[in-house]
């Protein structure tokens, strides 16, 4: 199994604990067999590419370097992660079994490129914009919402990490229950989860 | 070499969803590739009334969801838009019988998503820049200038070749990006010669009467009313073209400048002699068009000048002011009149010339067709377009990507 984890932040950078979060997690795949990648941002390493314990760490940074939000900077940076993706894509004979893509920032390129190579979509949720704007909604918050809901339409599974969590993205959303997962955090009967999820998602796209 | 060539074009707008020079080139450019045997995939933005997949003129159209994101300002929409284009364009490249072979991207409004598509499915990009945004603005001063002016010299970089519509765009898009000459190329726009023709002379005879007395000769102005146009330039002319020839001046289009300039042709007393129509119906402008004794594009600033060429297939005598695009599309003394910008007692000659003299002004209308007929053809444009194609997979073809 081939996996690729799209995060926007990953040690050195960290923003919050979703960076250290996915360090041990994808740490723990590679144990279980599953080949990782990781495709994040760094604006001093760009392009650098990094084996560390087995984890494939790529890099990119966004060649627009004026912005007028955090959006434009996000959906512009969706193209160099597709990028990279696809790079590891073309490259690789043996099929990328999925994209597992924490929080809404890379939702754009994962969405890409599952309707250019049919490769499904796990969308991890650490917070949603209604909780992180205290529910505004002006246009701006409204534009990530929307990209989140193209990622909840779109993607295979969900995975959170509470029931709040899951009650929240159902209130919000409408997801449909059976379609969202709920893993604790890192211990290993999560990363066991984590795995049989990983599987549930890539038997269901073989038997399509 | 495979004998099928794909295209994929992707455009902000194509009919009917018009809103500048680019839907209209893409229609007519995808049309007459289509022709000579390209199959002509165009993704574009929706429009209320028309489906979301047809068929037209062998070209097949598909238009995505583009209003699906609310969005805080308009480059923000862009982006958006460029998501949901480009995931759209990506199901349709996939699906589609034949595989894409190359894609081809009409300004940076599609930047990101031609972006996208050429790495995902790793084939060339090509772009035609139509316009800039240092061009536009006259430098970029503001964040989102400055934001626009950095995704068009990506895009640029990530072609494998630029396109322009004119020499002097080439120059300009060269120096605003600093990219080496041999990316350029240069393959005019075209004009649609079809809608010109077949017209019966009792129909031009009732325009003519509905527009001027039968004595007076027809001075066709057609474009915004805005300063970088000159109008004021041809306004200020009148009066010594008036000494000489019985004319009628048609003011065609509409722009801030409307209220000054009615109240000078007042002061001047000229109020019957020049006419503001506003905006006109497509077909009276052809008509007029067609009758106009002599067309005059007066620009201060002109990247391309297409109302020139309109009026060159319409059989109308021009008279340019010699800059930007409009230095390139006429031959002075052969296909028309070229003067010095800026300059009313210049123009007032160039105008003068052709309505006193029915021989010469036939003779340039005779040039003038010939020309539009050998470099302005979507015919031959869509020719010369198809051999960069070519010439760029042929490069490919020796790419670690093939």
């Amino acid at each position: 199994m081939q996996v690729l984890i799209f995060s926007w932040e990953y040690p050195p950078r960290k923003i919050g604990q979703l960076a250290e979060y996915v360090e041990v997690l994808s740490k723990k795949l590679v144990e279980k067999g599953i080949k990782t990648y990781v495709i994040t941002y760094h604006d001093f390493l760009t392009g650098l590419v990094e084996n560390k314990s087995g984890v494939m760490i790529v890099r990119v940074a966004n060649p627009v370097r004026n912005h007028t939000s955090v959006l434009t900077w996000i959906l512009t940076l969706n193209q160099e992660i597709e990028r990279a993706a696809a790079n590891i894509i073309h490259q690789h004979k043996e099929k990328i079994s999925l994209i597992n893509v924490y929080d809404w920032h890379f939702i754009p390129a994962a969405v890409t490129l599952k309707s250019a190579f049919g490769i499904p979509i796990l969308y991890s949720v650490e917070s949603l914009e209604d909780q992180r704007s205290m529910k505004a909604n002006n246009p701006y918050n409204m534009a990530i919402k929307s990209i989140e809901w193209l990622g909840f339409y779109e993607a295979d599974k969900i995975c959170v990490k509470t029931n709040a969590m899951k009650n929240a993205i159902k209130r919000a959303y409408n997801v449909p229950s059976k379609k969202i997962e709920v893993l604790g955090s890192i211990s290993s009967s999560d990363i066991e989860g984590l795995r049989k999820v990983f599987s549930t998602i890539t038997r269901g796209k073989s038997k399509r | 070499m495979k004998k099928d060539l794909n295209v994929m074009m992707l455009s902000w707008e194509f009919p009917p969803r018009v809103i500048g020079g680019i839907s209209p080139h893409v229609f007519f450019l995808s049309k007459s590739l289509a022709e000579i045997g390209v199959n002509v995939h165009v993704v574009t933005c929706d429009f209320p009334g028309v489906p979301s997949h047809e068929v037209i003129d062998n070209v097949e159209v598909h238009r995505i969801d583009s209003y699906k994101n609310p969005s805080p300002d308009f480059a923000t929409w862009v982006y958006l838009m460029n998501m949901n284009m480009q995931k759209e364009a990506a199901a349709i490249a996939r699906k589609a019988k034949n595989k894409i072979d190359v894609f081809h991207a009409h300004d940076w409004l599609v930047a990101t998503a031609g972006i996208g598509l050429k790495h995902v499915f790793r084939k060339p990009l090509l772009v035609t820049m139509h316009s800039t945004e240092m061009g536009r603005r006259d430098g970029v001063h503001s964040q989102t200038e400055k934001m626009i002016h950095e995704t068009e010299a990506w895009l640029t970089y990530e072609a494998w070749k630029v396109i322009c519509c004119s020499d002097y765009m080439v120059s300009h898009v060269r120096w605003a990006f600093g990219l080496p000459e041999d990316k350029l190329v240069m393959i005019p726009n075209g004009v649609n010669r079809q809608v010109y023709k077949d017209t019966k002379s009792k129909d031009k005879k009732t325009i003519r009467s509905k527009f001027a007395l039968p004595d007076e000769k027809i001075v066709l102005y057609v474009g915004r009313l805005v300063y970088e146009k000159g109008i004021h330039i041809l306004v200020n002319a009148a009066p010594k073209i008036l000494e000489k020839v019985n004319a009628k001046f048609i003011i065609v289009g509409s722009g801030y400048m409307k209220e000054q300039l009615s109240s000078i042709v007042k002061s001047m007393n000229l109020e019957k002699k020049i006419l503001f129509t506003g905006f006109v119906e497509d077909d009276v402008l052809l008509e007029l068009q067609k009758c106009a004794d002599v067309s005059v594009v007066p620009s201060l600033f002109e990247p391309f000048g297409i109302v020139a060429l309109e009026a060159m297939a319409a059989g109308s005598p021009v008279v340019v002011s010699d800059t930007g695009g409009l230095s390139e599309i006429v031959d002075h003394d052969s296909t028309g009149i070229k003067v010095y910008p800026n300059n009313p007692e210049s123009l007032a000659w160039g105008v003068t010339t052709i309505l006193l003299d029915k021989k010469y002004s036939k003779h340039i209308r005779k040039k003038a067709n010939k020309k539009i007929r050998e470099k302005y053809d979507w015919k031959k444009i869509a020719a010369q377009t198809k051999q960069i194609y070519l010439s760029v997979l042929g490069e490919y073809s020796k790419s670690f990507w093939a």
